[in-house]
C-alpha cells in the first residue's frame, strides 16, 4: 500500500533522514519508534509531501507521491493528524471533523463518514458546536485522529498520537486505533514511548538520527541490543 | 442645527460606506494570505474609472439614465477579475518571502496602476456628472440626502451581512477560515491553497473596485485618489484590528463620521484627527478594538 524507498530528505542544509526505507500493507498497524529529533516527524511529513526527498521515492497505492502536492496526497487517501492535532480554533468541533467531507467528495457519502468518525471516538458528539480551543489535550487528539478519518482514507498516518494524554485517556484512543484497523484502515504511527507502542501493531521500525536501524515484528526488538538502547527499552 | 447634524452624519456614513468595502478587501486578503496589500487603493481608483467608463458608455447607448447604477456595479465589480492576474501572476511567488518584501511588490502595483490609469483616463478628473440626482433627494430631519447616497449605504450593509454569511455559514467560508487558521492543516485536509488564494485574492479586489465604483457618482475620479484611500483603509485597520471584518465595519464608521466632522468643524483637521485616533489606538490597544490580543 505505501512504499517509502531510499528517501534522504534535507532541511535547510542539514541531511535528516539517510536512506529511509520503509512500507505498509493492507490493514497493517506500523509504528516508526525513536526518540524526540530521531526523524519521525520528517517521515511524516515528507510521506504527507511537506518535504520534498532529494533521492528516493514513496508510492501510495502504486501512485508516486513525491511529485505530488499536500492536497492532492491527502485526496488520495492518506489521512494525517500531526503531533501538535492541528485543530482549526476558529471552527467548531464540527466543522473540524466536516472539513475533509467538503474537499474530498466522492466515495462513500458525507453522512456516513461522519458517523464512522463519530463511533470512533463518541465523546467528541457532546463537543458538536463549541470551538477548539475549549478541550482538552486529549480530547484533541481524538478530534484530530476523527477529522483524519473522516476523510474516509485508505491509510491513517499518527504523529504520536499518545503523547501527552492522561493514563486514564491512553487506552481509549489505543482502542479507537484498534477500532479503526478492524474497519479494513492501515495506520502507521510515529511514537517516541517503546511502552505506548499497541498490542495490534503489526511490525515496528527502529528510526535513529535519520536511519532505521531495525525492522521486524514488535516481539524481534527485544532480541536487538541496538535498537533497544536507541529507544531507551530494556529487555 | 439638526438638518446640519444630519448631514456630517450621513456623509460621513457613505464614506464609511466605502470605506468599508475597501477595508473588507484588505481584510480578508490579510486574514487568508498574511499580505497587507497596500494596492488595495489603486483597485479602488481602478474601480472608480471604470465605472465612470461603464456608464458614460451606457448612456452614449441609449441606456436610460435612471438604470446607470447597473452599468457602474457591474463595471466596478468586473475590473476586480484583474485580482486573478494579480494573484496567479505576481503575489503568487512571494507568498514565503520576507513581509518587507510583499510590502514593497504591492507599492510597486500601486504605483504602476497609477501610471496604468494616467495611460488610460488622462490626468484630469473624470466624473459622472450629475447623474446621480436621478434618484433624487430624501429628506431626514430637514437635511436634504441624495436617495443614490441612501442607496449605497443599504448596497453596503448588505455586502458586510453577506461577507458575514460567506464567513460563517458557507463551505468556502469555512474552508478559508480553517486555511487563515493553519496553512499546512487545511492542506493535509485536502485543501488546494491555489484555488482558495486565488479566490481570496479576487474576491479582496472586488470589494476594492465595486467601492471605487460605487463613490465615484458623488465625487470625481482622480488619479492618485487610490493613494488616499490607502492612508485611510490603514487608520480604518489600526482601528479595527488587523484580519477582523468587525473591526473593518466598525473602524470604518469611526474614520468616516469623524472625517466628515473634521471637515465641517474645521478642515485643516481631517487627516490629522484620523491619526491622533490611530495613534491613540495604537497606545491603548495596540491590536486594534477587535484584533487578536498580541501573544
Amino acid at each position: 500500500m505505501l512504499a517509502v524507498q531510499e528517501i534522504d530528505v534535507f532541511i535547510h542544509a542539514s541531511h535528516i533522514l539517510r536512506r529511509v526505507s520503509l512500507e505498509v500493507r493492507e490493514r497493517e498497524v506500523v509504528c516508526l519508534v525513536g526518540r524526540n529529533g530521531a526523524g519521525k516527524t520528517t517521515t511524516l511529513r515528507t510521506i504527507m509531501g511537506y518535504h520534498r526527498p532529494r533521492g528516493g521515492g514513496i508510492r501510495f497505492n502504486d501512485v508516486p507521491l513525491h511529485e505530488r502536492r499536500t492536497h492532492e496526497i491527502a485526496r488520495l487517501g492518506l489521512g494525517f493528524a500531526p503531533e501538535e492535532s492541528g485543530i482549526f480554533p476558529d471552527l467548531t468541533v464540527a466543522e473540524n471533523i466536516e472539513i475533509s467531507t467538503w474537499t474530498r467528495p466522492g466515495g462513500r457519502p458525507a453522512a456516513e463518514r461522519l458517523a464512522a468518525a463519530y463511533e470512533i471516538f463518541p465523546v467528541l458528539k457532546q463537543y458538536g458546536a463549541r470551538k477548539g480551543p475549549e478541550m482538552s489535550g486529549g480530547e484533541r487528539k481524538m478530534l484530530s485522529i476523527a477529522r483524519a478519518l473522516a476523510l474516509d482514507p485508505d491509510m491513517l498516518l499518527l504523529d504520536e498520537p499518545f503523547e501527552g494524554l492522561s493514563p486514564a485517556i491512553v487506552p481509549t484512543v489505543a482502542a479507537g486505533l484498534n477500532e479503526i484497523t478492524q474497519r479494513g484502515h492501515a495506520i502507521l504511527i510515529a511514537e517516541s514511548n517503546i511502552y505506548h507502542v499497541p498490542d495490534f501493531a503489526t511490525r515496528l521500525y527502529v528510526i535513529e538520527r535519520g536511519e532505521i536501524i531495525f525492522a521486524g515484528r514488535p516481539d524481534d526488538v527485544r532480541k536487538d541490543a541496538a535498537a533497544l538502547r536507541a529507544i531507551g527499552g530494556h529487555a | 442645527m439638526t438638518a446640519n447634524l444630519v448631514n456630517i452624519l450621513m456623509g460621513g456614513v457613505f464614506h464609511a460606506a466605502i470605506l468599508f468595502l475597501v477595508a473588507a478587501g484588505l481584510q480578508v486578503v490579510f486574514g487568508v494570505q498574511k499580505i497587507f496589500n497596500l494596492a488595495c487603493g489603486s483597485f479602488y481608483a481602478l474601480g472608480a474609472y471604470t465605472g465612470v467608463s461603464a456608464v458614460g458608455y451606457f448612456t452614449a447607448h441609449g441606456g436610460p439614465p435612471a438604470l446607470f447604477i447597473i452599468p457602474l456595479a457591474l463595471g466596478g465589480l468586473a475590473v476586480g477579475l484583474v485580482g486573478v492576474v494579480v494573484e496567479r501572476g505576481l503575489l503568487r511567488f512571494v507568498y514565503d518571502r520576507d513581509e518587507t518584501f510583499q510590502l514593497l511588490l504591492t507599492f510597486a502595483l500601486v504605483l504602476m496602476l497609477e501610471d496604468l490609469i494616467r495611460m488610460t483616463w488622462g490626468t484630469a478628473p473624470v466624473s459622472t456628472g450629475g447623474l446621480y440626482l436621478n434618484y433624487g433627494q430624501a429628506r431626514i430631519l430637514g437635511a436634504t440626502v441624495p436617495v443614490y447616497n441612501l442607496i449605497v449605504i443599504a448596497a453596503s450593509l448588505a455586502i458586510a451581512l453577506g461577507i458575514g454569511w460567506l464567513l460563517s455559514r458557507t463551505v468556502f467560508g469555512r474552508i478559508i477560515r480553517a486555511a487563515a487558521d493553519n496553512r499546512e492543516m487545511a492542506e493535509a485536509l485536502g485543501v488546494d491553497m491555489r484555488w482558495v488564494y486565488v479566490r481570496v485574492f479576487t474576491l479582496g479586489t472586488m470589494l476594492g473596485t465595486l467601492g471605487g465604483a460605487l463613490v465615484i457618482p458623488a465625487t470625481a475620479a482622480m488619479s492618485e485618489m487610490g493613494i488616499e484611500l490607502i492612508v485611510e483603509a490603514f487608520a480604518v485597520v489600526v482601528i479595527g484590528g488587523l484580519g477582523s471584518m468587525r473591526g473593518a465595519f466598525v473602524g470604518a464608521l469611526v474614520v468616516g463620521i469623524l472625517r466628515s466632522v473634521a471637515i465641517s468643524v474645521y478642515p485643516e483637521l481631517e487627516m490629522l484627527l484620523i491619526y491622533l485616533i490611530v495613534i491613540a489606538v495604537l497606545l491603548w490597544r495596540p491590536s486594534g478594538l477587535f484584533g487578536a490580543a498580541a501573544a
